[in-house]
């Protein structure tokens, strides 16, 4: 393998040498044109609603890029009417909540799917996996209804309840693709050395995967902090989360006000965006539950 | 593990809070559709009327329109996601700093939550004061006098670029990973071959990615049949209902017009089009196991 990675190399470097011509200039040209056209793309919105939440209420109407910068809107936000700070600690507290919950089912359903096969455990490996394609707005449907009957409207419980339909099928999966590449002679050694079968789940098996769990609850948790329809649903008084207090931000008392938008923007996406960059190698592999890693 | 009911003591918590959450709406949906419930006059489902909320939807304009709606944003944010994350993909397959750095920007579009997207874009696009609506009108002056959001096309132009950005990214870094998995040599044979870029591009690169292209296209379309929190956010299904998609229409009827039998017959209807799809994306994942 390396000898055929040497000679191609060998070919490479020929054809570069050949060619410094007017196509590389070209070619090179066209990179950087596309790479500032790409860095655009992807970070324009981020950029304009991080600027623009350091602007004042006259200054977000305008395109400027230089002004007085003040951090009044990330006060603003906290202040009455908008309260941020309850609706941060919900989205938080659901959040937390879901993934404790999710993550050690996950976990055991996941080890059960990887190690064993039994009649219909296809089958039910399908089935978690499907789960995940049901539209919110059909699982929201009767929940509504069962919760206005059992009083876990506008509750913390019923929120987290709704996540895990979310949360779930995803960690079980993305759990279990982490148990399947653990060599299965791991846990027999530890078997041989006298270990009992719990102690092998939760001194050999587990700890190894344990990055593919961390994946997977920084993931669940993201879903449950950008969750919206549930939310707007059932936790529209005292369990806002941020997501719906970010909507409620529409409706103050001036309309849309852009800038306090940005600010609530910001604590919407900055621990999101630390959060992914802290999976970043999993983040693709992850999302699309091993299908492409 | 040796006990013989292990699997079963493993598996069974997350099989019944599955049930519980995703199984039971299922069926209980189902039950729903076929009966009369107007929350607005009873609290309780009230008499059987079989398949009436399945016709009724069909003699609904709203229907009709949602599924036009859903269809175009559909087809537009798909290929547009699908086509600019291929030419980031190809941009920045080759192992370099720069491009390293962008690989790992790239995650970023897709964190944010749908919600902010749909705000920041409207704050972006509005014709007074928006920073793309300034821009594009600077490169391309025939287009000063469009007011993006207020235009039935370029409303949905808009939503289905709001959701571009988030997913062409997303869907780049896929791409990435199977371009990486291309071996040179195969490369280079064709190019020993005579082939150009542009031939080597439709006859090799392509052709090899095909498995991965067909699991974003899956997996972007059956995400855009379920979006909705950019349609509140941005358009609110506007101008007119030119942006109500189907899942905001199932939401319209359930939640504003509090019609319950009949948006639970929307979303049986919703559920066996994506299952259709959920079948075909894990025939693909499991192939692919296999």
């Amino acid at each position: 393998m390396s000898l055929a990675l040497k000679s191609v190399d060998k070919t490479e470097s020929k054809v570069k040498v050949k060619g410094i011509k007017s196509n590389d200039v070209v070619g090179a040209f066209g990179y950087w044109i596309g790479i500032i056209i790409t860095l655009g793309f992807i970070l324009i919105p981020i950029f304009w609603i991080g600027l623009t939440s350091l602007k004042t209420y006259q200054q977000s109407y305008t395109l400027d890029l230089f002004f007085g910068p003040t951090l009044d809107n990330f006060k603003i936000i906290f202040d009455d009417p908008l309260t941020m700070g309850p609706k941060l600690l919900n989205s938080l507290t659901v959040g937390i909540l879901t993934v404790v919950i999710a993550i050690p089912l996950a976990m055991m359903a996941a080890y059960a799917f990887s190690r064993f096969r039994f009649r219909g455990s296809n089958l039910l490996m399908v089935w978690v996996l499907t789960t995940q394609f049901i539209p919110p707005v059909v699982i929201i449907l009767p929940f509504f209804n069962l919760f206005r009957a059992v009083g876990l409207i506008d509750t913390i419980q019923g929120l987290v309840i709704l996540d895990l339909a979310i949360v779930l099928p995803y960690a079980t999966w993305m759990i279990k693709g982490y148990i399947d590449s653990l060599p299965i002679e791991v846990e027999e050694a530890a078997l041989v050395d006298g270990a009992n079968d719990l102690g092998i789940l939760y001194r050999i098996t587990f700890p190894l995967v344990m990055p593919g769990i961390i994946v997977a609850a920084v993931f669940g948790f993201i879903a449950c902090w950008n969750e919206f329809l549930f939310a707007l649903i059932i936790g529209s008084r005292n369990t806002q989360t941020l997501q719906v207090g970010f909507y409620g931000v529409a409706s103050g008392p001036r309309g849309l006000q852009w800038e306090l938008m940005s600010a609530t923007g910001m604590l919407v996406m900055v621990p999101i965006l630390i959060l992914s960059l802290l999976i970043r190698k999993h983040f693709v592999g992850g999302l699309t539950m091993g299908a492409v890693k | 593990m040796r006990g013989k009911y292990a699997k079963f003591i493993m598996l069974s918590p997350a099989i019944l809070v599955l049930l519980a959450t995703t199984t039971y709406p299922l069926l209980y949906a189902l039950v729903i559709s076929l009966r009369n419930w107007q929350l607005t006059k009873s609290q309780e489902p009230t008499d059987w009327v079989g398949l009436d909320n399945y016709t009724q939807a069909f003699t609904d304009s709203g229907f009709t329109n949602s599924l036009q709606v859903t269809f175009l944003f559909t087809i537009l944010s798909v290929s547009l996601s699908l086509g600019i994350g291929l030419a980031i993909a190809l941009l920045v397959q080759k192992k370099s700093l720069v491009n390293t750095i962008i690989k790992t920007l790239l995650i970023f579009p897709f964190a944010v939550s749908p919600t902010l997207k749909g705000f920041s874009w409207k704050f972006m696009l509005n014709s007074e004061y928006g920073l793309y609506d300034h821009l594009v009108k600077t490169v391309f002056p025939p287009a000063r006098d469009i007011i993006w959001l207020n235009d039935t096309f370029w409303a949905m132009f808009s939503l289905a670029m709001s959701e571009t950005w988030g997913w062409a990214p997303l869907i780049a870094l896929m791409f990435v990973g199977a371009l990486g998995t291309i071996s040179p040599e195969i490369t280079e044979a064709a190019r020993l071959d005579g082939a150009n870029n542009v031939s080597l591009f439709f006859y090799v690169t392509l052709p090899l990615l095909r498995p991965v292209i067909l699991i974003a296209l899956l997996l972007k379309t059956i995400f855009s049949l379920k979006m909705f929190d950019q349609v509140v956010t941005m358009t609110g299904g506007g101008p007119g209902r030119s942006t109500q998609t189907f899942n905001y229409f199932i939401y319209q009827v359930g939640f504003r017009n509090l019609d319950m039998g009949y948006a639970s017959a929307l979303a049986i209807m919703l559920v066996i089009f994506l299952s259709i799809l959920a079948y075909l994306y894990v025939k693909l994942l499991l192939g692919k196991q296999v």
